[in-house]
């Protein structure tokens, strides 16, 4: 357990860190979506980590700054200074929080509480203003467009407004209550009810006016389009408007907390008194430390310095890498031919060392780059188990080739996009037992990991039998969504690609596992940062499937090296079945392109004549029997040379339509050898396959006619 | 580049040739240029596809000049070179080697130099032209090199203007 803890802090050090920069730059551009989801991203991949690994105070705390975020990613809160400063310090927090894991000191404790409560009051805020400006006016109509307003009104003047109605302006049928909903309108306004006129119960006129306000607006409007609010009743009210500041205090926590205190519903407030309770609070901007809350730079990283285990270096390095040690193994092979030539022990002794240490640079630098996914998969065992426990779900989790080789970053790329699509199949798609019973479907759920080789891909793929995806639900969702019209025509494929999009989650609570509909754009965005693709499959009640395709650009698959006159090709070994050696002859004279090979008769691929290659025709063949679907095929070639470790690299752009080559690789001396992808090339060449498809496609069709035709 | 006489701007240019014909190719395009070495056939690619060679552990797809210019193919002799440039294929640059007969020499020339490329009686494709320079009684071919290596089709045909009406329309379509 201790092991999974310790990765997952080295993630979220590293989370928090570019979470930081993400900050400083949302500091710049307040506006910038990108920022914004990426931030939103952050606090989500934190919160979901530290509630896996039971970080229960970190967790409650990520979680709140995600609803912050979550609220501005909607629009419902703009990125203000203060917003920053609260998460920037709340950044500070989880260091600490990182750093000393649950056990954290009473001060520490503090400054949670008092960061807590004030994003709490960042949350409630609207709310507050509601309650508020409710108390003043019983009906604020435009309330809501004041608060759209506020947004915008940040830099304007404040304005204090005192309006005091004769007793009897309901005489000329007055309604001062309208005068503050136009006050409303103008700007962002925060009106006080006074109630010192107000006599006794006996002595109170029904008929005469007894209330009177005091209003705080920040507008961009000039005082005389304030006064004109008034116009009609200039001779039945009295009304003062005096400017207070040159911003809008009522964007200021401070001032909203300290207003409610200082205005005292049974007295007026005086002029003088106002503007010592604006100038005292100016010189007193928000601050932290004010707060309470100490945060200084040297305690805002205490992260002890973490021995540095592993070190990430970007992949463009590695690459970089990599080509040199080709490089060096090309030069080297040349030395060594040129020694072997030259007779003279010593050269041949230094060529000889240094071709030891290039092999052994190549191995490392092989190792350095590549590792199984069998190193990620611990925790994505744990999650499932925990996260099934907790939702009270049976799943059965199995995984198959774990041991297929990865570049590192692909690796490093890979787990957080993998982590959310297990939460989504666990938390989404995997039904309760008494569901499952309930559809005929085996009380356990399955959740199934599967990876491969498929020529220059690897293939990721995790599956599930649980409910599935319903199509309708996504197609109405993205409608009310607005992400497609209702008219739109698309495929069952099309549907199911909508929950890639940003902001769609079809969950319709958000919960605390997965939700809020971040979960699959953020798989789609990491995926496509290793240069992948994701590509979902489901059927409604039967289950989903996430085939993950990543390139191989760097991999190293075991293969077997032959060469067909001058070329060489390599055979990955894993489909490599056996290796026969059969008389020139035997092929050419072979009835119906099979072959008996070991009492059995096979079919098989004469590549010398598909390949075109016709110099040099050797007496001996040899025939590398491949598996392929359930069944043996034989491949002919000239040689087998041996096992062979080849890394692949893309033959490029320029042959990007030849299925049948997955990639090159680059041999010791330098020379070129051609990766083939056996299933493709009997594919491509074998016409009994082809016509065993068509068979096949046939039956089933007719299978097909015949169930339409039984109804 | 530098200034001459006459105000226009000289850019240099590498001839080389295929067969009896010259063609040049804007020097900032050519990455380096290699003498001929053994070059890994890659099976069921295009006729003009050389096949691809190890260039400092990556590889790097060879075209066969003469094939994809439509000219018959011929024997490697001492002179042949592979010439490796950084064409612009689909908005993003590619690097291919192209197999010519020889590299002649790199000439300088001003935009006036090069005249615009015939469009009747030519027996190549103007789309794939710069432009064309009369060089002591010879005609130098200007090639537009990102145009001419980036599509699959064969592009020009040299010997007969019969010959050449098939590939032009290919590229059209």
């Amino acid at each position: 357990m201790e092991q999974f803890k310790k990765k997952f802090l080295e993630e979220a050090n590293d989370l928090i860190n570019s979470l930081e920069d993400s900050l400083l730059i949302l500091e710049e551009k307040p506006t910038e979506k990108k920022i914004i989801e990426e931030v939103f991203r952050v606090m989500h991949s934190l919160k979901g980590g530290s509630s896996m690994f039971g970080f229960a105070k970190m967790d409650a705390f990520t979680h709140e700054l995600e609803t912050i975020y979550d609220m501005i990613r909607s629009g419902t809160l703009s990125v203000t200074r203060e917003i920053l400063d609260i998460t920037l310090a709340a950044v500070d927090h989880l260091k600490v929080l990182l750093e000393n894991g649950e056990e954290i000191s009473e001060t520490q404790q503090n400054n949670q509480n008092i960061l807590l409560s004030r994003i709490h009051k960042i949350i409630n805020k609207d709310a507050q203003e509601e309650i508020t400006a409710d108390t003043a006016t019983s009906n604020v109509a435009a309330h809501k467009e004041s608060e759209d307003k506020s947004k915008v009104y940040e830099k304007v003047p404040t304005y204090f407004i005192a309006i005091k109605p004769e007793e009897d302006i309901f005489r000329n049928g007055t309604n001062p209550m309208l005068l503050i909903d136009e006050l409303h309108t103008l700007g962002h306004c925060k009106a006080f009810v006074k109630t010192s006129r107000l006599p006794s119960f006996e002595q109170l006129d029904p008929e005469k006016a007894f209330f009177y306000w005091e209003v705080f607006l920040a507008t961009d409007k000039s005082i005389d389009e304030i006064k004109d609010v008034f116009i009609f009743v200039e001779d039945v009210c009295n009304v003062t408007i005096s400017r207070i500041a040159d911003d809008n205090l009522l964007a200021k926590t401070v001032f909203i907390r300290e207003l409610d205190n200082f205005i005292e519903p049974v007295k007026e407030t005086g002029q003088s008194e106002l503007e010592a309770f604006v100038a005292k609070l100016k010189y007193n901007e928000p601050s932290l430390q004010e707060e309470g809350l100490s945060f200084r730079a040297d305690e805002a990283a205490p992260m002890k310095r973490l021995s540095i285990n592993n070190i990430r270096v970007s992949s463009e390095k590695l690459d970089d890498l990599m080509n040199l040690v080709s490089e060096l193994v090309t030069v080297q092979a040349s030395l060594s031919l040129f020694a072997d030539n030259q007779d003279n022990p010593e050269l041949a002794a230094i060529s000889e060392s240094i071709e030891k240490i290039s092999r052994q640079l190549r191995d490392n630098t092989f190792e350095i780059c590549l590792i199984p996914i069998e190193t990620i998969m611990i925790r994505f065992k744990r999650l499932v188990r925990d996260l099934s426990n907790e939702l009270d779900k049976e799943i059965q989790f199995t995984t198959e080739g774990t041991e297929t080789e990865l570049d590192k970053s692909i690796i490093d790329g890979l787990s957080e996009p993998l982590m959310h699509i297990f939460r989504n199949a666990i938390d989404h798609g995997i039904e309760p037992a008494e569901d499952r019973l309930a559809k005929g479907k085996p009380r356990k759920g399955k959740i199934a990991f599967k990876s491969y080789y498929s020529g220059t891909n690897v293939y990721i793929q995790v599956k599930d039998d649980g409910r599935g995806i319903d199509v309708e639900k996504i197609r109405q969702k993205a409608i009310a969504r607005g992400f497609i019209s209702p008219e739109a025509n698309l495929s069952y494929k099309e549907l199911l690609n909508l929950v890639f999009l940003p902001g769609f989650s079809t969950a319709a609570k958000v919960s605390e596992v997965s939700g809020r509909g971040v979960g699959l754009d953020v798989v789609v965005k990491k995926i496509n940062d290793i240069r992948g693709d994701v590509e979902i499959e489901s059927q409604l009640g039967v289950g989903t499937t996430f085939t993950i395709k990543l390139p191989l650009t760097l991999s190293i698959i075991d293969g077997l090296l032959v060469k067909i006159d001058k070329t060489f090709f390599v055979l990955p070994l894993s489909s490599v079945d056996k290796c026969f050696e059969v008389q020139d002859d035997a092929l050419v004279k072979s009835f119906n392109n099979k072959i008996v090979l070991d009492g059995k008769q096979v079919p098989f691929i004469n590549l010398r004549k598909e390949f075109d290659i016709h110099d040099n025709k050797p007496i001996l063949h040899q025939i590398i029997q491949v598996n392929h679907d359930d069944f043996k095929i034989g491949l002919s070639v000239d040689t087998v040379i041996g096992e062979y470790q080849a890394v692949l690299k893309p033959l490029g752009r320029m042959f990007k339509d030849l299925e049948i080559v997955s990639g090159a690789t680059i041999l010791g001396d330098g020379t070129i050898a051609l990766v083939l992808d056996p299933a493709r090339v009997i594919n491509t060449f074998d016409r009994e396959t082809l016509e065993r498809r068509e068979k096949l496609y046939r039956e089933n069709h007719r299978k097909d006619i015949q169930l339409h035709a039984g109804y | 580049m530098s200034e001459t006489k006459t105000g226009g701007t000289l850019t240099s240019y590498l001839s080389f040739r295929l067969g009896e014909e010259m063609f040049a190719a804007d020097v900032s395009k050519v990455l380096e240029i290699l003498e001929m070495r053994s070059i890994t056939k890659v099976p069921r690619s295009p006729s003009y596809m050389r096949g691809v060679i190890n260039l400092r552990g990556s590889v790097l797809p060879v075209l066969d000049t003469r094939i994809k210019f439509g000219m018959p193919a011929t024997e490697d002799t001492v002179d042949t070179c592979i010439v490796v440039l950084n064409v612009i294929m689909e908005g993003e640059p590619l690097t291919l080697g192209a197999l010519v007969d020889s590299v002649e020499e790199v000439l300088e020339l001003t935009e006036t130099d090069i005249e615009a490329p015939p469009t009747i009686g030519s027996k190549f494709n103007p789309e794939y032209m710069h432009g064309m320079v009369k060089m002591d009684d010879n005609f130098i071919m200007v090639l537009n090199v990102d145009k001419v290596f980036s599509t699959d089709e064969l592009v020009m045909v040299a010997e007969t203007a019969d010959k050449a009406r098939p590939a032009v329309e290919e590229v059209k379509e």
